[in-house]
């Protein structure tokens, strides 16, 4: 239990490259922080940088208010699940899950009283005497798990623990790393590449992209006011949909113009941009495909589309749809309220209306792809 | 059906018996091949009548007299030396090897780069070359001739870390993330070593083993050298050679055959258990190149 | 020869790519060496800068550092000591005085007789106690050689550990002004086990690596140029002296063959020619049948697929010597090969298969179909490996595709084992040309060139390099001298092959074409 500090941590490898450029990041103690972005993004290596995986090339890095930045990660106080597991496959399960103890030279009977209490919290009592060959990838997950819970570590640190299991399975571990969270009441630092996982496990999120820290904020946060068309896009699934459109000025009131349709902002918004003093511009209409508005029939401030392609996903659709100008639309759109006639006009080459609501605007400057309203 | 579409339909078939027939065939006549010249130095090791080389494979009388006299002359003696040179170099050279190809394969340093390439480079010349010093420094130093034992396994084992390709290999596929564990869980570099890696490398410590066995055990230039003049200090390797000149050839050929199938033995059997593992290291290493 | 874009490339006939690609291969080869010269250059400009900033830094830590760092620089290790690191400062104290000591005890001495290799030599002496001439031995020019070149690698290490001292003093008084602790011996002895782990795994590898092959390698480049042999011994019979570039110009000059033998060099060219020929074929020979027999056992349908091959492995394991030794004496003129073809009638005359020096190629070609039978069972291991490998759908695919079994092999067999052996062709074919045990085993050279032998040591017809030189070193003169410009040799032919084909081999170029 303990917070760590990243100031202004970077790491450059030895052709140059470099990994993470200043990271700046408090993490207070027992919060779930999550790290995440696309493949090399620089997430692991800052992971691993806590771990003491990686030399930190420069900046500082405190765990519980020691610099901790040329300490060897056993003298760290961190506890880490793999991706791949990391479980030594010449150990049984008991031994796998008693190494880091015995190494600390623990007396055997706490070692037993530790590893089987750890062994019943995540159910896997009855695969102690196996060897890691013999299990399931998620009791394989769930061993490396109870390795790094015996330590009764300051740090939890997880590199991408789900990615190696199925669909089902993932949901499922999911679920069950909330509950351990709950159980441990320790600090969690996660690294995924996956946004559902960030937006359920995280208290916060950090999103990294080419080595720098995009934004950080609760998963409602970022969700609700991504700072920059990047975030927009990766948090969120179907991804956010990006219009070319323009900001007209009018007065003390802003609007939006797309395709000759004139889209009205609210009064949150127009304070900011005259605060900002924004005048008209070029912009990005970033709209969520679920905060879109359909209309079965024109109406005034409607974008006329057609329907490309209609996905059915059960409990909605997703409808991709083309602007006039050949911009593509995703939308989503829940099946409970529509009529039978509605449904049927959704198929392909069928001209569709939609609008968008103010407040599920989002609006970035083009050239500096950050977001005129928030950040 | 028309005879052509028969005979598609038939093709497949008897054209696969038939080639298989024949590889069958084959395969005995390159078994024959490869095994006669074994067959016929056992047969001739238990010839009596001549003890010369001729032009004719069965004994006409048959008898031990060969094995006999092996043990009359300072065989024992050559064969006591191969196998001491032979067995200390397979633990030290074992040793040395793990040490090298465990640090090129685990740890990144400054000087890694350059001294697996110096080590390329410096493998392109003739090992032989060398031999010329440290045949006259290891005689100042006493270990030549009658004392060649020591000398030689010095020599055997002292450049071993050259021979580190294969065993890195594999241990370059054993997953870095393991080491990392470990070193999250709390363990020192050296302890990883023991506790981790060696329990997984079994294939490869046998495969090092055998191999650092058989080179000194079929050793003939580094013996040839540093035993030079006295016998006491052969291997067998230069021992048996030196049978097989001309004052020699028609008194001892028939205990050369003898000797031969007496060093043959035991590698023969030790591969006959330890082969798998020989064969995992040969392809690993091949293809790591 | 200019590069094509691919749909240019693509709009070729066969005849006329296949020209394209040997025109860009030969090509290649100019730009690979110069290639090759500007890395050495650069390197060397990098290293002009690195010397140039350590000056500088030294200097600088000089100026600027404390009494404790300006004292280090002539009492090594008195910073450490100072600082309270007694381990570390005692290692250095203790070096800086095992140094000097030598370099004053001896060391000193053969660094000045290095130039010369020793003045006075072995002298015959009146004793007049024995009331006879009794040699007096004097310089020796071998251990001259020898301890000072040694000495040499002893002063770089001095110089370096020196070095090192400095920048302990810089760090230390960085740490300390930082208001850190410096490392204790405790921790310094628990890092030889930990952080510093790969140092202490490699301390006893490499220094075996440094005496028994740096060392004596170094030692026997400059033997090529003194004249060490069995006659200038350095000790007991005469002292050696450096000549400089005589003994290249002996071996590489065509002149010098007089009454009916060759010059060096045309024997030189003469063994390198049929080194060059023999690596080629042993390896080729022993890749593509050794490979056919793997298909051949691999194949669906055959039976005892393990029988075969452990018969083959175990063939492997019978030490060389045996073997070849026996098929040489089984390929004797008296020997069983002979006797079988007498009793058939198939000849009336023994063949002397590695006798007849009117016929040397009968020798050459039997030695290579003798190098198949002991190389295909280790090939064959191999390419068994590999060929496994081949993704089965691969096949399938090309089976649908309407492949033949040998337009199969020609266009993905062959293809990805080449891919994949690539590198380990190149060390076979390397390893070949070094192949002493196949030659000299089976045919010791023979049968005996009569023009070449005057050439120091006997030379025969399937002499390679490696047994020419082991010969020269074994002979009764000794020419330990021509045997160094040989070994120095055979590495540049070695190194230029290997730098070559480093470069085209597509393994390396393109490193993922087949993953």
């Amino acid at each position: 239990m303990a917070s760590v500090k990243l100031t202004d941590v970077k790491k450059v490898y030895d052709n140059k490259v470099t990994a993470v450029h200043d990271f700046n990041l408090e993490i207070m103690d027992k919060e779930f922080v999550v790290f995440v972005g696309p493949s090399g993004c620089g997430k692991s290596t800052t992971l691993r940088m806590i771990a003491g995986l990686e030399d930190i090339s420069d900046g500082t890095l405190e765990i519980d208010g020691e610099v901790v930045n040329d300490l060897q990660p056993k003298d760290r106080d961190i506890a880490m699940v793999f991706q791949n597991y990391a479980l030594y496959p010449h150990m049984t399960v008991y031994d796998n899950i008693a190494f880091s103890l015995r190494l600390k030279k623990v007396p055997e009977d706490e070692v037993y009283d530790r590893v089987t209490n750890a062994a019943k919290i995540l159910g896997i009592t009855e695969y102690l005497t196996r060897k890691p060959r013999a299990l399931s990838g998620g009791q394989r997950q769930r061993v490396a798990i109870g390795r790094a819970m015996v330590r009764n570590a300051k740090v939890f640190l997880m590199d991408e623990p789900l990615s190696n299991l199925d669909a089902k399975l993932r949901n499922q571990m999911r679920a069950e790393i909330i509950l351990l969270r709950q159980k441990l009441d320790t600090t969690f630092i996660y690294v995924t590449h996956d946004q559902t996982e960030a937006m359920t496990l995280g208290d916060r999120i950090v999103i990294m992209k080419d080595g720098y820290i995009e934004q950080v904020g609760t998963p409602q946060e970022v969700f609700d006011t991504p700072v920059n068309l990047f975030v927009a896009g990766f948090i969120g699934s179907p991804q956010m949909n990006f219009l070319k459109a323009n900001l007209v000025k009018g007065g003390n009131s802003y609007y939006v113009e797309l395709l000759d349709v004139k889209l009205p902002l609210n009064d949150e918004q127009n304070a900011v941009l005259a605060q900002k003093g924004v005048g008209s511009q070029e912009i990005i209409l970033g709209v969520r495909p679920e905060h879109t508005t359909v209309l079965f029939d024109n109406a005034e401030d409607a974008i006329e589309c057609t329907i490309d392609v209609n996905e059915m996903m059960g409990s909605e659709l997703h409808l991709h749809l083309r602007s006039k100008n050949d911009d593509k639309i995703i939308v989503r759109l829940p099946t409970v309220d529509l009529s039978k006639e509605q449904r049927a006009s959704l198929s392909y080459g069928n001209k569709m209306y939609i609008t968008f609501p103010a407040k599920v605007m989002h609006l970035f400057d083009p050239e500096t792809e950050k977001s005129l309203i928030d950040g | 059906m028309s005879e052509a579409t028969a005979k598609r339909h038939m093709g497949l078939k008897t054209s696969r018996a038939i080639s298989n027939t024949a590889i069958h065939v084959l395969l005995i006549v390159i078994s024959i091949i490869w095994l006669i010249p074994f067959v016929c130095i056992v047969l001739q090791s238990f010839r009596v009548e001549n003890t010369g080389p001729v032009g004719y494979v069965m004994p006409k009388v048959w008898g031990t007299d060969n094995y006999v006299k092996l043990f009359q002359t300072d065989f024992p003696r050559w064969y006591t030396n191969t196998f001491i040179a032979a067995l200390a170099t397979a633990v030290l050279q074992t040793i040395i090897v793990l040490c090298m190809s465990y640090t090129l394969s685990r740890f990144r340093f400054k000087m890694r780069q350059p001294l697996m390439r110096f080590m390329l480079i410096l493998g392109m010349f003739p090992g032989m070359l060398s031999m010329i010093i440290l045949y006259r420094v290891l005689k100042d130093l006493g270990l030549t001739q009658a004392n060649a034992v020591p000398g030689l396994i010095l020599v055997y084992v002292a450049s071993s870390g050259m021979g580190y390709y294969v065993s890195k290999g594999f241990f370059d596929t054993i997953p870095m993330s393991l080491d990392e564990a470990a070193r999250v869980d709390g363990a020192t570099r050296a302890k990883i070593l023991y506790k981790i890696i060696l329990p997984l490398s079994k294939p490869i410590v046998i495969y090092t083993v055998l191999t650092a066995f058989m080179g000194p055990w079929g050793d003939y230039v580094f013996a040839r050298y540093i035993a030079f003049g006295t016998s006491a200090g052969k291997n067998v390797a230069v021992g048996l050679y030196d049978w097989l000149n001309k004052d020699q050839i028609s008194n001892c050929y028939t205990m050369f055959c003898a000797g031969g199938v007496l060093v043959a033995l035991p590698v023969t059997i030790l591969f006959l258990f330890l082969q798998k593992y020989y064969v995992e290291g040969v392809t690993g290493g091949a293809v790591k190149g | 020869m200019t590069q094509l874009s691919d749909l240019e490339f693509l709009k070729l006939s066969k005849g006329q790519k296949f020209g394209y690609r040997l025109g860009r291969f030969f090509t290649g080869i100019p730009k690979a060496i110069g290639n090759f010269f500007l890395k050495i250059g650069n390197g060397l400009k990098k290293a002009g800068s690195a010397i140039g900033r350590e000056f500088a830094d030294i200097v600088n830590t000089f100026i600027h550092g404390d009494w404790k760092t300006k004292l280090s620089f002539f009492i090594m290790g008195f910073g450490c000591l100072a600082r309270g690191q007694i381990l570390r400062g005692l290692l250095f104290l203790l070096f800086e005085i095992v140094f000097i000591s030598y370099m004053i005890l001896s060391g000193g001495y053969w660094l000045s007789m290095l130039p010369s290799l020793g003045k006075v030599g072995p002298s015959e002496e009146y004793n007049e106690v024995l009331d006879a001439y009794t040699t007096t031995y004097h310089d020796n020019s071998f251990q001259i050689l020898l301890y000072g070149v040694l000495t040499i690698f002893f002063i770089i290490a001095f110089i370096y550990t020196w070095r090192v001292n400095v920048k302990q003093n810089k760090m230390a008084e960085k740490i300390l002004a930082s208001g850190k602790k410096l490392k204790s011996g405790k921790d310094d002895l628990r890092s030889v086990v930990d952080d510093q782990f790969h140092k202490t795994l490699l301390a006893l590898p490499v220094t075996g690596i440094f005496i028994f092959t740096v060392l004596p390698i170094l030692f026997m480049i400059l033997v090529a140029f003194t004249n060490y042999d069995g006659t200038h011994n350095g000790y007991t019979n005469s002292l050696f002296t450096w000549v400089g570039l005589d003994n290249f110009n002996t071996m590489l000059s065509w002149s010098g063959g007089s009454g009916g033998t060759q010059s060096y060099a045309a024997t030189f060219g003469e063994v390198l020619i049929w080194t060059l020929i023999w690596a080629f074929f042993a390896t080729f020979t022993n890749y593509f049948l050794g490979m056919f027999v793997a298909m051949a056992i691999n194949k669906k349908g055959i039976k005892f697929k393990k029988g075969w091959r452990t018969i083959l492995v175990l063939t492997i394991a019978i030490p060389q010597f045996i073997s070849l030794l026996y098929v040489s004496k089984m390929f004797a003129k008296n020997g069983i090969i002979n006797g079988f073809l007498l009793d058939m009638g198939w000849i009336t005359q023994a063949i002397d298969f590695f006798g007849d020096a009117s016929r040397p190629w009968l020798a050459r070609v039997t030695v290579i179909l003798i190098n198949i039978w002991i190389g295909i069972p280790y090939l064959m291991l191999i390419t068994t490996g590999i060929l496994m490998n081949i993704p089965a759908d691969l096949y399938e695919s090309a089976k649908i595709d309407g492949a033949s079994g040998w337009q199969q092999y020609r266009k993905i067999t062959l293809p990805y084992m080449l891919f994949v052996t690539g590198p380990y062709l190149l060390t076979s074919f390397t390893g070949n040309m070094n192949n002493f045990n196949v030659i000299y085993l089976l045919t010791a050279g023979a049968p005996t060139n009569a023009a070449a032998s005057s050439a120091s040591g006997s030379v025969g017809y399937t002499d390679l390099l490696i047994t020419w030189l082991f010969k020269i070193t074994m002979g009764a003169e000794s020419k330990y001298y021509l045997a160094s410009v040989i070994g120095i040799l055979v590495f540049v032919v070695v190194a230029l092959i290997s730098l070559i084909v480093y470069n085209l081999l597509p393994s390396i170029k393109n490193e993922e074409d087949f993953r």
